[in-house]
C-alpha cells in the first residue's frame, strides 16, 4: 500500500544535519556575523600620496545602486586607508610592479594571519582595498577620463537613468587555470614566466612586456609567503595547543603551509589549502570580494588528490571535515560589508563550483567526490557560498538524479543551479565558429567547459568573458521605434529634480503612426536595435579602455593562460580567449510588446499606432481596456505556441548578429550574446515606461531569459519548449551547432521555474520530475534553477521574518535568504509560485 | 459545436488540456478532458465537465468593470450589481459572443470545439518528456466515450505515433464503445464509486449495474485478447458518501471476485474542494460545499480497510489532498473515522 498525498505539512525550511562540533562551531559562528569578534572586513591600504585612489568605481558601473555612493566610497576607503611603507625606487617601476608589490607587501606583511578554532584551512582576510598605485600624472589623467564631460562616469549614468541598462569593466567573472596551479605549484607558474621574461630580447625586458612580466613573477610569490606566514601561525598555536588531537591537526597544517601553495600538492589536505589560498588571493588582487571567481570543474581537478589521499588512508568523513573548512572560508567574501545589514550577506556574489557532466566522447564524469561534495552541501546547507552548479547531460546516471532530486525537494529548490551540457555546448561550439577561435575550443576540449559565477559559461584558465559587463535592456528599442528614435517620457533626476530635454538619441525611424505594415514597424526595431547595442559597445569601451591602462591585476594574469605568452595583464585583453558578453534583459517583454503591437495595431486594428503610443505615454491611464486587451488577448512568448515563440527567435537573432559585429577597441575582446540579467529587470521597470504587452512602468520586466510574470499559462514543459525554441531550438541529428543542438547564445541563459511541492513528494512523482529533468536536457535552454517553494509559506516569512531566516530561493541565478530580498522582490517571487501552483 | 462525426477532420469539445499531468497514469502525462458526461454526482469536482457543449463563466480577479459585455449581450443574459458580473443562465444560449468581447478573459469559455489534427499536434509538444519519463497521453474528461468515434480516431492516431495511452472513464457508456476505445488503449482507470446500485443511483443519477458490467466486459476482453494493457481502478473518497467502511470493503470484494488477474492498482482518491469556486462562476449549487478535506489519518483508515478487503494490498494506492489537523481540532473533531463506519450515513 502506499499514500500519496498533498497535505500541507507545516513548513519546513532546510537545515544543516550530521555536522561535528567543530564544523558546526564555525558554521554558527559565521552566522553569528556582525557579533564575531573576528571578521573579513574591508580594510584599505595607501601609498600615502594626497591623490591615492583606494575605491575604483568602475568595477561597480553594473551595481545601479551605488551610483549614489561613489563619492563616499572613493573618500571614506580612503580616509580610512592606513599607510604602506614603499621601498626605495617604488615610484620608478611600472604601474603593473607597483600594484604586484603593493597586493603582496599589504597581504602579506601587514594583514594579520589568524587561524579560526578547530579551522582545517589556512587564509582567513582577504578582503580588502588597495591603493591603485597610481602616480599624481595617472591619477589625474584617469580622474579626466572618469569625470570629463563625456567622462565614463557621466556616459554611463545617461545610459542608465536613460533606461539601456548599464555597462562597465566589471571584476572577477572568470575561472583561473586552478588545475594548472595545482599540477605544477607556484613554483611551476614562477619558473615559466621568468623563462619567458629571459628570453626577450633587451629592449622587450625593459618594455611593457618585461615590466608585465616583473610584476607577474613577484605576483607569483605572494601565495608562497603568505603561506609560510600562516605556517608561522600554526606553529605558534600549535605550542600553546593542549589537545593533543588539535595540535597535531595545526602541526600538520603547518607543514602543509611550508609546501603548498608553492610546490604541488600531493594529499587532498594539502591540495585543498593550496586552492583556497590562490582562491582567496585573487579576490584581494582584484579587491573584489568573490563576484564570480569560480572553481570550474573542482569534482576532476581534485580527485587525483582525494583518491591518493583516501588510498593512504585518509577517512572519507575527515576529508569531507576539511571541505567544509574550505566552504566556511569561501562564505566570509560577505564579511567585506559586514556592517551595511543583513549581516552584509547579499547573495550577490557567486564563487561557482561546477560538478559532474560529460568528459570526452559524451563519457559521463561523474565520481566519488561529486558525491562526497554533494554530501557536503546537503550536510551544511543553507549556505550560499561556493555556489554549486551541476552539470546534466543524456548520460548523466540515475543516482546522481536521484541524489539531486532528494537535495532538492528538501531544500525548497536549492541548492543548485543545474546547468544542460548538450545545449551549453553547442553554444560555446557556435562561440569558436563565430569567433574564429576553433583552434582553443573544438569538439576534442569543449566538454571541458564550465559555467561562471551563475550558469555563464566559458572555458577554464583561459578565458575572461566579461559575463556581467554589458546589461542592455532590448526594450529600449521598442520604446525608441515607437517614437522615432527619442525617448517617450522626460527623464527626471529623483534626486536633484533635473530634467534632461527629450533628444533625438536614436536614428530617425519614422513616425510609427504612419506605418502600414508590420513590417514597416519592424524594420524601424531593427534599426534602434543595432544603435542601442552600438550605443552599449561604446559606453564599454570608456571603462574598459581605462582599466586597460590603469588598472591591471598581475597576480590574476599569472593563472590565466595567455597573459605570460603575450606579455599582457589579463586587463589588457591578455587572456587567450578574450570576450566580453551582452547579457540581454527584458527578452520576454520586448517579445512580447512586439506581438501586443503587431497583434493589436496591424492584424486585429484594436487600436491605432497613435493611440497605443498616448497609453503608453499615459501609462495606460484612461485606456484601461485597451491595456487589458494587451494583458490578456494578446499571443505571448513561454507557451510553447509555435508563431509567438517565432517572433521570440527573431528577436534573439537580431541581437545576437548585431552583438558578434563587435570588439572592443582597446583590448580586442569579442561581444558574445548571453542572458543572465541579474536582478536589473526588477529596478529598471521603475525607468522603462509602459511597454505595449500591457505592463505599467512600475512593474518588473521579464527575467533573462523567462517568460513574462504569468505569461506561461501551460506549464513548466510548454515554458522549458519555449525557452529551447528561443536558444534556436533542435536540428537533424549530426547538425546545428554540436549534436543537433542550436545555440544562440554561448554564455548561456538564466532560467528559472518554480514547481508546485506536490511534484516531488513521494518516490513515485521524484521519478516523473527526474522524468522531466531528463525533458529538460532534451528540449530546454543552457541551465535552470527551480524555486520549488509554497506561495504560502512565502507569504508566511514575509510576515514572520524571524522563522525564515535560513530560507533560500532562487532570483536569477543566483540563491538569496528570502528575507533579506526587499520587498518588491519578494512579492515578485511569491507571485511567480502562485501563478505556478495553480 | 458537436462533433462532425464522420468525414473529414472531426472536431470535439475539449474541456482543457493539462500538460505536466502527473495524476492520471504513469509517468509525466498531458491529459485531454473531453466535455460532457452521463453522470451526474454530487461531489463532482470538475462541474464544468458535464454539460457537452462550451459554456460561459466569469473570473472576478481578471474583470476591469469595463462593461462592454453588456453592450455585447444579444440575449440580456448579464447584468452588473455590487461589483458582480451575473450570468442569468436560462437566458444565456452560449453563443459566446461576450467572451470575444471582453478585453480581460474576465468572461471566457470552459472547452471549445478542437479538430483532430489541431489536439494531435497541441498534445505531441510535451513528446519528449512523454519519452523520459515513461509517460503519455491520458483522455479523461467528463466521459471521453461521450465523443466516442472521436476519441477513438484521436487515440489510435496517437497509438500509430508510439505514444502511451491511457483513458480515464466512469464506464457509463456502450459495452461497445468503450471497447473500441479499449482496442487503442494501454491503460484503463476505470472509476468505481459506488458497490451499492442504489446508493449509486443516488449519488449520481444512475445505477452502477452498467458500469460492473463494463467493468467485467472489459476485464474479460483484455484477457481474451492477451493484451499488454492495463486496468486500474479508482474510488474517490467522498466522506458521508463514498468513503464508507461497506463500500470500500464491497468494492474490494468485488475486484478479489472478478478482476484479481488483470487489475494492478487500485486509487483510493480523497475529496477534493479545490472547485469551489467553480460552482460559484458556473451559478451552481454545490452539495458538497461544506465538506472538509479528509486528514491524512481519515485517508490511512480507509487505504487499511481496502487493503484488507480481499484484493492483494499492494495494489491499494492513496492519492489526494488532505489537511492538517491544526492544533485545536480535537481529534475526535477531526476525524472523519466515525462517519467512516457509519453504516447508515447519508
Amino acid at each position: 500500500m502506499s499514500i500519496s498525498t498533498t497535505s500541507k505539512t507545516l513548513f519546513q525550511v532546510k537545515a544543516p544535519k550530521g555536522l561535528s562540533p567543530r564544523i558546526t562551531w564555525l558554521r554558527d559562528y559565521y552566522f553569528s556575523g556582525a557579533k564575531r569578534a573576528w571578521n573579513n572586513e574591508f580594510t584599505a591600504w595607501t601609498t600615502g600620496t594626497p591623490w591615492d585612489v583606494i575605491f575604483d568605481e568602475i568595477t561597480f558601473y553594473i551595481v545601479p545602486e551605488t551610483y549614489a555612493f561613489m563619492q563616499t566610497f572613493r573618500s571614506s576607503m580612503f580616509q580610512a586607508a592606513r599607510r604602506v611603507s614603499l621601498p626605495a625606487g617604488f615610484w620608478s617601476k611600472s604601474l603593473p610592479e607597483r600594484k604586484a608589490f603593493f597586493v603582496k607587501e599589504v597581504m602579506v606583511n601587514y594583514v594579520p594571519q589568524e587561524i579560526l578554532p578547530g579551522d582545517l584551512i589556512a587564509g582567513a582576510r582577504f578582503n580588502v582595498q588597495t591603493s591603485t598605485c597610481w602616480t599624481r600624472k595617472e591619477a589625474k589623467e584617469r580622474d579626466r577620463l572618469i569625470y570629463g564631460k563625456k567622462g565614463a562616469r557621466t556616459t554611463m549614468k545617461w545610459f542608465h537613468d536613460h533606461g539601456y541598462g548599464n555597462s562597465g569593466a566589471t571584476s572577477g567573472h572568470i575561472i583561473p587555470g586552478y588545475e594548472q596551479a595545482l599540477k605544477i605549484g607556484w613554483k611551476g607558474i614562477y619558473e615559466d614566466i621568468q623563462a619567458r621574461y629571459h628570453s626577450l630580447s633587451t629592449s622587450d625586458k625593459k618594455g611593457p612586456k618585461g615590466e608585465q612580466l616583473k610584476a607577474m613573477m613577484t605576483a607569483a610569490t605572494m601565495p608562497r609567503d603568505l603561506a609560510h606566514k600562516y605556517a608561522d601561525a600554526c606553529t605558534g598555536l600549535a605550542a600553546g595547543e593542549k589537545d593533543p588531537a588539535r595540535k597535531s591537526e595545526l602541526a600538520q597544517m603547518a607543514r602543509n603551509l611550508r609546501r603548498v601553495p608553492w610546490e604541488p600538492p600531493r594529499t587532498f589536505w594539502e591540495a585543498l589549502q593550496a586552492l583556497w589560498l590562490t582562491h582567496m588571493l585573487i579576490m584581494s588582487d582584484e579587491n573584489y570580494p568573490g563576484p564570480g571567481v569560480s572553481f570550474g570543474r573542482i569534482d576532476q581537478y581534485l580527485l587525483p588528490y582525494w583518491d591518493y589521499s583516501l588510498a593512504q588512508g585518509m577517512d572519507r568523513e575527515f576529508g569531507k571535515e576539511i571541505m567544509k573548512c574550505f566552504w566556511i572560508h569561501a562564505n566570509t567574501v560577505y564579511d567585506a560589508m559586514i556592517r551595511t545589514g543583513n549581516q552584509g550577506i547579499t547573495a550577490g556574489y557567486g564563487q561557482l563550483i561546477t560538478l559532474s557532466g560529460m568528459g570526452a566522447g559524451g563519457k559521463d564524469m561523474t565520481n566519488d567526490l561529486t558525491y562526497a561534495m554533494l554530501e557536503v552541501i546537503d550536510e551544511l546547507s543553507p549556505i550560499l557560498e561556493p555556489k554549486p552548479n551541476v552539470r546534466l547531460h543524456r548520460g548523466s546516471p540515475d543516482e546522481l538524479l536521484d541524489t539531486i532530486v532528494d537535495m532538492i525537494s528538501s531544500s525548497q529548490g536549492s541548492p543548485f543551479l543545474l546547468n544542460f551540457d548538450e545545449r551549453s555546448i553547442a553554444g560555446m561550439m557556435r562561440e569558436a565558429r563565430m569567433a574564429g577561435v576553433e583552434d582553443l575550443i573544438n569538439a576534442g576540449n569543449v566538454h571541458d567547459y564550465a559555467p561562471v559565477g551563475c550558469l555563464e559559461n566559458t572555458m577554464v584558465g583561459n578565458d575572461r568573458s566579461g559575463t556581467v559587463d554589458n546589461n542592455l535592456n532590448l526594450l529600449k528599442a521598442v520604446e525608441l521605434a515607437l517614437t522615432g528614435g527619442r525617448d517617450l517620457l522626460e527623464f527626471v533626476d529623483p534626486i536633484t529634480g533635473k530634467r534632461d530635454r527629450i533628444k533625438q538619441d536614436g536614428p530617425e525611424t519614422g513616425d510609427a503612426a504612419k506605418f502600414a505594415t508590420w513590417q514597416e514597424f519592424w524594420k524601424a526595431y531593427e534599426q534602434q536595435t543595432r544603435t542601442i547595442i552600438k550605443r552599449c559597445v561604446d559606453l564599454y569601451e570608456k571603462s574598459e579602455s581605462i582599466r586597460a591602462e590603469f588598472c591591471p591585476t598581475p597576480y590574476l594574469s599569472c593563472l590565466i593562460k595567455g597573459c605570460a605568452e603575450k606579455g599582457v595583464d589579463i586587463t589588457g585583453g591578455g587572456a587567450e580567449l578574450n570576450f566580453t558578453t551582452l547579457e540581454a534583459v527584458t527578452y520576454a517583454t520586448t517579445v512580447d510588446s512586439l506581438l501586443a503591437i503587431k497583434y493589436l495595431v496591424f492584424d486585429n486594428h484594436e487600436c491605432t499606432m497613435a493611440e497605443l503610443i498616448d497609453a503608453l505615454r499615459s501609462n495606460w491611464k484612461g485606456y484601461e481596456v485597451l491595456q487589458a486587451k494587451a494583458r490578456f488577448k494578446t499571443p505571448k512568448y513561454g507557451r510553447d505556441d509555435d508563431k509567438a515563440d517565432e517572433m521570440a527567435l527573431n528577436v534573439m537573432n537580431l541581437w545576437c548578429d548585431e552583438t558578434w559585429r563587435h570588439k572592443t577597441i582597446s583590448t580586442n575582446r569579442q561581444f558574445r550574446p548571453g542572458m543572465l540579467s541579474w536582478n536589473y529587470w526588477v529596478g529598471d521597470g521603475f525607468i522603462l515606461p509602459a511597454s505595449p504587452d500591457g505592463r505599467p512602468k512600475g512593474q518588473f520586466l521579464s527575467n533573462a531569459i523567462c517568460p513574462s510574470n504569468g505569461a506561461d499559462i501551460n506549464g513548466p514543459t510548454a515554458n522549458m519548449n519555449s525557452v529551447g525554441k528561443a536558444f534556436g531550438g533542435r536540428s537533424r541529428e549530426g547538425s546545428g551547432d554540436w549534436n543537433g543542438y542550436v545555440s544562440c547564445l554561448p554564455n548561456g541563459a538564466s532560467h528559472t521555474i518554480s514547481i508546485n511541492p506536490s511534484l516531488i513528494r513521494d518516490r513515485q512523482h521524484r521519478e516523473k520530475f527526474k522524468g522531466f529533468l531528463k525533458g529538460c536536457i532534451e528540449n530546454g535552454g543552457s541551465s535552470l534553477q527551480i524555486n520549488m517553494v509554497d506561495a504560502d509559506m512565502l507569504r508566511d516569512a514575509q510576515k514572520n521574518p524571524e522563522n525564515y531566516s535560513s530560507l533560500l530561493v532562487r532570483i536569477t541565478g543566483y540563491n538569496a535568504y528570502f528575507t533579506s530580498i526587499g520587498k518588491e522582490l519578494q512579492d515578485e517571487v511569491i507571485a511567480r509560485v502562485s501563478h505556478e501552483s495553480l | 459545436m458537436r462533433e462532425s462525426q464522420t468525414t473529414g477532420n472531426p472536431k470535439a469539445v475539449i474541456l482543457r488540456i493539462q500538460r505536466l499531468s502527473t495524476e492520471d497514469g504513469p509517468g509525466i502525462r498531458t491529459t485531454v478532458f473531453f466535455k460532457g458526461c452521463p453522470l451526474r454526482c454530487l461531489w463532482c469536482h470538475n462541474p464544468e465537465s458535464i454539460s457537452p457543449d462550451p459554456q460561459v463563466h466569469w473570473v472576478k480577479s481578471r474583470c476591469i468593470g469595463c462593461r462592454i459585455c453588456l453592450e455585447t449581450c444579444e440575449h440580456n443574459a448579464l447584468g452588473f450589481t455590487d461589483d458582480r458580473l451575473h450570468i442569468d443562465h436560462c437566458r444565456c444560449t452560449d453563443c459566446l459572443s461576450c467572451t470575444y468581447t471582453c478585453p480581460s478573459t474576465a468572461l471566457e469559455s470552459f472547452g471549445r470545439a478542437w479538430t483532430l489534427d489541431e489536439l494531435i499536434r497541441e498534445v505531441l509538444k510535451d513528446r519528449v518528456y512523454f519519452e523520459t519519463s515513461r509517460g503519455g497521453i491520458t483522455i479523461s474528461g467528463g466521459e471521453p466515450a461521450m465523443q466516442a468515434p472521436f476519441a477513438e480516431a484521436f487515440l489510435k492516431e496517437l497509438k500509430e505515433e508510439g505514444i502511451h495511452t491511457a483513458l480515464d472513464t466512469c464506464g457509463q457508456c456502450t459495452e461497445k464503445s468503450l471497447d473500441r476505445l479499449a482496442q487503442h488503449t494501454d491503460l484503463v482507470l476505470f472509476d468505481l464509486k459506488e458497490i451499492s446500485a442504489a446508493r449509486h443511483k443516488n449519488f449520481t443519477g444512475a445505477g452502477n449495474e452498467r458500469i460492473l458490467h463494463n467493468l467485467v466486459f472489459l476485464a474479460s476482453q483484455m484477457k481474451s485478447a492477451g493484451s499488454q494493457g492495463e486496468l486500474w481502478v479508482r474510488t474517490p473518497l467522498i466522506p458521508g458518501y463514498t468513503a464508507t467502511r461497506k463500500n470500500i470493503e464491497g468494492i474490494g470484494r468485488f475486484i478479489a471476485d472478478n478482476l484479481s488477474d488483470i487489475i494492478t492498482r487500485w486509487e483510493l482518491c480523497s475529496f477534493n474542494n479545490l472547485c469551489t469556486h467553480k460552482y460559484e462562476e458556473l451559478g451552481l449549487a454545490w452539495a458538497c460545499r461544506e465538506l472538509k478535506l479528509m486528514s491524512e489519518q481519515d485517508l490511512e483508515y480507509c487505504t487499511a480497510i481496502a487493503g484488507g478487503s480481499g484484493v492483494d494490498p499492494s495494489i491499494v494506492h492513496a492519492s489526494g489532498p488532505t489537511r492538517v489537523l491544526s492544533g485545536g481540532d480535537s481529534v475526535a473533531h477531526s476525524s472523519y473515522a466515525g462517519l467512516i463506519d457509519d453504516e447508515f450515513c447519508t
